[in-house]
């Protein structure tokens, strides 16, 4: 009786049928690419990440480097047609302010499964400090979560 | 089942689609396996009872502790999917059923075989095919159906007299 077939496929098409099921129940959230802003960023961060990444001269500010994790998690609201560019557009802007004060040393986007999206690497004089740095963060705005971790060598 | 907490784990994290099909893919061919037993084989019906049986699951699974493995929770929320369909279906007549399996032809064909299955009483079916074709033990099924250890025995064998007069 145990030869009997135990497991079977089902059409490929069932996959899609459940998954959209359960997204429009608002039990799954769908995979974007890696958020508007930061999809374009994959060449944006090329040039103006690249740039910041690329002052390894520049003394350390003092205090300690700090991560700060970009999660899109449950509340993280995807930008609607035609506001990607915007969010881009203000990701880095603040990005810059962060560089022209010194603060930022590395920034980038994180490839593979997980809610985090990308980190920023600031330097901060103390946890307030990096904590009160996240705060100001846009990602903020559209439900994004980030997240503070003291970075040690 | 490690691989399977840890699956679980990344879905409930962020509950995104990508995580979800890790988890379709690892257990639908099981479910899907045992879908079509449990519907003599009617594809469309064994589709929409997986479908429905996802769902539920994912309602459900942040509350999943591990407990049983992971595959044996998915068939008890199929299975009772399922149990919950029949009931709101007017041909689930527990008599026409006994009948069905008794009226088997040609019973030297694996098809009726699978036929005769499908056409036992619901909670026998249930039972022996957890049992017999997916070798659950009765302390598994108990749990998955929410019975006690001495019902499933007692409709394995229920199940097992029925076959035996439906197939000489």
């Amino acid at each position: 009786m145990r030869d009997l077939p135990r497991e079977q496929q089902p059409s490929r098409a069932l996959e899609e049928r459940v998954v959209s099921t359960l997204v429009a129940a608002g039990l799954v959230r769908r995979r974007r690419a890696w958020p508007v802003w930061a999809a374009a960023a994959a060449a944006a961060f090329v040039v103006a990440i690249g740039v910041w990444v690329a002052h390894p001269a520049r003394p350390a500010a003092p205090g300690n480097t700090y991560v700060l994790l970009l999660y899109e998690d449950s509340a993280y609201r995807p930008p609607l047609a035609g506001q990607g560019a915007e969010r881009l557009a203000e990701m880095r802007r603040w990005a810059d302010s962060l560089d022209a004060r010194g603060t930022l040393e590395r920034a980038g986007r994180l490839v593979g499964p997980g809610p985090i999206d990308g980190l920023f690497m600031v330097r901060a004089a103390d946890d307030s400090a990096a904590a009160r740095i996240a705060a100001t963060c846009p990602y903020h705005k559209w439900g994004g979560r980030v997240e503070v971790k003291r970075f040690e060598d | 089942m490690t691989d399977d907490l840890a699956l679980v784990e990344r879905f409930l994290r962020a509950r995104r689609d990508d995580a979800f099909r890790a988890l379709y893919r690892a257990h639908t061919p099981a479910l899907y396996g045992l879908a079509l037993r449990l519907t003599g084989g009617d594809q469309t019906e064994a589709e929409d009872l997986v479908q429905e049986s996802w769902v539920r699951a994912v309602r459900g699974l942040s509350s999943f502790r591990a407990r049983s493995a992971l595959r044996s929770w998915l068939c008890g929320v199929l299975v009772n999917v399922r149990r919950e369909r029949i009931r709101l279906d007017w041909r689930a007549v527990e008599g026409a059923d006994v009948e069905a399996a008794t009226d088997t032809s040609d019973p030297d064909d694996a098809l009726d075989l699978e036929r005769a299955i499908g056409a036992l009483p619901e909670g026998a079916r249930d039972v022996f095919v957890l049992h017999e074709v997916y070798g659950y033990t009765h302390s598994e099924i108990a749990e998955m159906l929410g019975i006690v250890e001495g019902t499933s025995k007692s409709q394995l064998t229920r199940a097992r007299t029925l076959l035996r007069n439906a197939l000489p």
